[in-house]
């Protein structure tokens, strides 16, 4: 405290102040500074909220269109009326649970085909030997690089006419605007990814425990899935998950092999572009449709990272 | 129920020959033991009776039915692991009544053999419990029931002890003994433990390098081993080997000479170097020599480090220093001996006795291929030639 300052109320308290300021700035600081895990926690937390408002804000959006009257163009950051009236609308106006059904039925068919095709690809390439093991995962791989939108145009002539394929064989009928245009190629194009999460999996599921249940009376095949695949719950889980999603999710494939009703097997893209007319779009219901679209992967993943979660807990895997 | 026959299975890996010519007769509720070193080709042996590999040649017969080609589900043989290989994801009752389920058996059944099981085993009251819940010894005894409770012709047991503590192993082996008088079922007993093959077995199977060396009684295995290997496998410690030049009625070893009737084993006189085999306990110091049956004459040694075990003391010996002179190498060069001795001996490390070998428990083996020459001849008549025996002796 300086002398000059002495009897001078405002510039003590001024200075008082400052100091005390400064102090808390300093304190705070060395305490960081001892306690660095306090620091990670607020910027944990900040990040944590940044990644959170980047991530929710636009369903809020979506939820704030859906909200507003249709036509109007100038959305408010809070909706000024909450009337869910539009989530009733969406499926009056357009048969959109049939749009639903249709993509959940392509996504669980593949996620299924693949499962089941993969488990025994990567029950192969994990647990066996064989000549041309390598090459053959190899060209998996690179297949697994090949932009689908490139077989789009083979694919597509191949299911519209009766080619004959690789001269030996015709496929036994039109395919195109049936699930079997959107499945077959999706299998194929989540098929690599499946494969080589499986087979880590597999691979790492100790022999003893196949030849027991070989022993005990199952077949190889039937010692993968009663007891492989079980053990492998959380990477099936994975599997799983990553092929529903890419397939719900996917527009090219299912938006091109179908046609456009919803009794034609339409994704539900189709679906949210339905309410979009020559000279009318409704935000508002492609909103609300949109956010519906979202609740099916929703709950999925809630489920399923319930079962990977137990699947990893279950620690029984050493021995 | 059921005899196992093995005849020529081989199996090789690439260049690699795991099993070679391998010819196995196994009676009906016989327990028989594979024993060998690793990697000896016991466990693939067994792995093709079980069907988890399939031979590259001969063929495998259980009771009257060929199973060479059949996987292992239609074989009738259940099989206990190493590493136990219980599924982790079910439970104790699930675990044992695995393959009763697959196999549809009615409900009731299944409950009623799964306890029947579970009470030889003593793993009653533990049925719902996790494989991660329970003790090794535990573990092991689900793993069991979960064998016998399909009631197989044929047990396959694979180091089953290996992964256990030492004392729940003696516990176990005693249990296994005991299991086997209850269930008088066929059981192959793969260990690279030769004490549970000599306490457990009705027969020994002993193999090197893929090659069946002797099947025998486990004490013929040990008085009676066919060649070298079997020798020094069989018994513990193992037994000494110090090669020797034959002369007429003496064996000239490093040091010392015993004599020895050599005109009396066919062909012992014709040769000029044998390896002589004489285990520890038939080795005597010279104030206990009246305990051997054919004492040979006294030799001086050095004792050299002693390992008191309680019930007896080994004493590794080592020549006198003056050996040099007798021109068969310097000291440094010579194996040492290896002598048990009652625990009251009053011996110390560094002192200088006279030891004797029993000659009527004296090994003679081929210096060329190790194949037994004669086993204690000069006491012929006590060691009575059974038959089958000498079997299976290795080719050379």
């Amino acid at each position: 405290m300086s002398i000059d300052a002495q009897d001078h109320d405002d510039a003590e308290t001024l200075d008082d102040q400052d100091e005390e300021s400064k102090n808390r700035v300093q304190a705070w600081a060395a305490d960081w500074i001892r306690n660095p895990q306090k620091a990670y926690a607020v910027m944990g937390v900040f990040m944590g909220g940044v990644l959170l408002a980047t991530t929710l804000f636009p369903l809020y959006w979506l939820f704030a269109v859906a909200m507003a009257p249709p036509g109007q163009t100038n959305i408010p950051l809070i909706p000024t009326e909450i009337d869910l009236y539009a989530f009733v609308d969406i499926f009056q106006q357009v048969p959109f649970a049939r749009y639903m059904f249709n993509s959940l039925f392509y996504a669980t068919t593949v996620t299924v085909v693949v499962i089941i095709v993969a488990s025994l690809a990567g029950y192969a390439f994990g647990r066996l030997n064989f000549r041309g093991k390598l090459p053959l995962l190899f060209s998996l791989l690179v297949l697994s690089w090949f932009p689908p939108a490139t077989l789009f145009l083979p694919l597509f002539r191949a299911f519209n006419q009766q080619v004959k394929m690789l001269g030996l064989f015709m496929l036994p009928a039109e395919i195109y605007g049936t699930p079997g245009a959107v499945i077959a190629p999706l299998s194929a194009f989540t098929m690599p990814l499946a494969v080589f999460i499986l087979m880590t999996f597999y691979a790492q599921i100790p022999d003893g425990l196949e030849d027991a249940a070989r022993v005990e009376g199952s077949t190889r095949i039937g010692a993968l899935f009663r007891v492989i695949m079980p053990l492998s719950a959380p990477g099936v889980a994975t599997a799983g998950i990553l092929t529903f999603i890419t397939v719900y999710t996917e527009f090219f494939f299912s938006f091109l092999m179908t046609g456009d009703a919803a009794s034609e097997w339409a994704p539900i893209v189709n679906g949210v572009l339905a309410f979009q007319s020559r000279y009318t779009v409704r935000y508002d219901l492609q909103a609300a449709a949109s956010l519906v679209a979202i609740v099916p992967v929703a709950i999925l993943v809630v489920l399923a990272q319930d079962k990977i979660v137990s699947g990893l807990t279950q620690g029984a895997l050493k021995e | 129920m059921a005899r196992v026959k093995l005849d020529d299975v081989s199996k090789s890996y690439e260049d690699v020959v795991a099993v070679n010519n391998m010819n196995l007769d196994l009676a009906d509720g016989e327990f028989i033991t594979l024993v060998g070193p690793s990697g000896c080709g016991k466990s693939t042996t067994l792995e093709t009776v079980a069907g988890l590999t399939k031979p590259t040649s001969g063929t495998i017969h259980i009771g009257e039915k060929e199973v060479t080609n059949l996987p292992p589900k239609d074989r009738g043989i259940a099989m206990v692991f190493q590493n136990i290989a219980l599924f982790p994801h079910m439970d104790v009752y699930d675990n044992i009544s695995f393959g009763l389920r697959l196999r549809d058996f009615p409900k009731d059944e299944i409950d009623e053999r799964v306890e029947e099981a579970a009470e030889v085993v003593e793993l009653e009251g533990m049925l719902d419990r996790m494989p991660d819940e329970l003790s090794g010894g535990q573990r092991q005894r689900v793993a069991i029931a979960r064998s016998i409770v399909r009631d197989p012709d044929v047990f396959l047991m694979d180091e089953p002890l290996a992964n256990l503590d030492a004392k729940l192993r003696v516990n176990m082996r005693t249990e296994l003994q005991r299991l086997h008088k209850q269930l008088e079922t066929t059981i192959i007993y793969v260990t690279h433990n030769q004490a549970e093959a000599m306490t457990m077995s009705d027969r020994i199977a002993v193999i090197n390098g893929g090659e069946l060396q002797q099947i025998a009684p486990p004490l013929t295995c040990y008085n009676k081993p066919s060649n070298r290997f079997v020798a020094g496998f069989i018994g513990s410690p193992s037994m000494n080997f110090t090669p020797a030049t034959v002369r007429e009625g003496d064996l000239q070893a490093d040091g010392y000479s015993l004599s020895y009737d050599t005109a009396a084993v066919e062909g012992l006189a014709s040769r000029e170097a044998v390896e002589i085999g004489i285990r520890p306990e038939d080795i005597y110091l010279v104030e206990n020599e009246s305990e051997a049956a054919e004492p040979s004459t006294r030799v001086e040694v050095v004792t050299d480090v002693l390992e008191p075990m309680g019930d007896e003391i080994f004493v590794y010996l080592k020549p006198v220093e003056a050996g040099a002179e007798d021109g068969m190498g310097s000291v440094e060069e010579r194996e040492g001996l290896l002598m048990s001795v009652d625990p009251a001996t009053d011996i110390t490390e560094d002192q200088t006795v006279e030891i004797v070998f029993d000659r009527a428990r004296l090994h003679l083996f081929d210096m060329e291929n190790g194949n037994a020459i004669s086993h204690g001849v000069i006491q012929g008549a006590m060691m009575d030639t059974g038959p089958g025996e000498d079997e299976a002796q290795a080719d050379d």
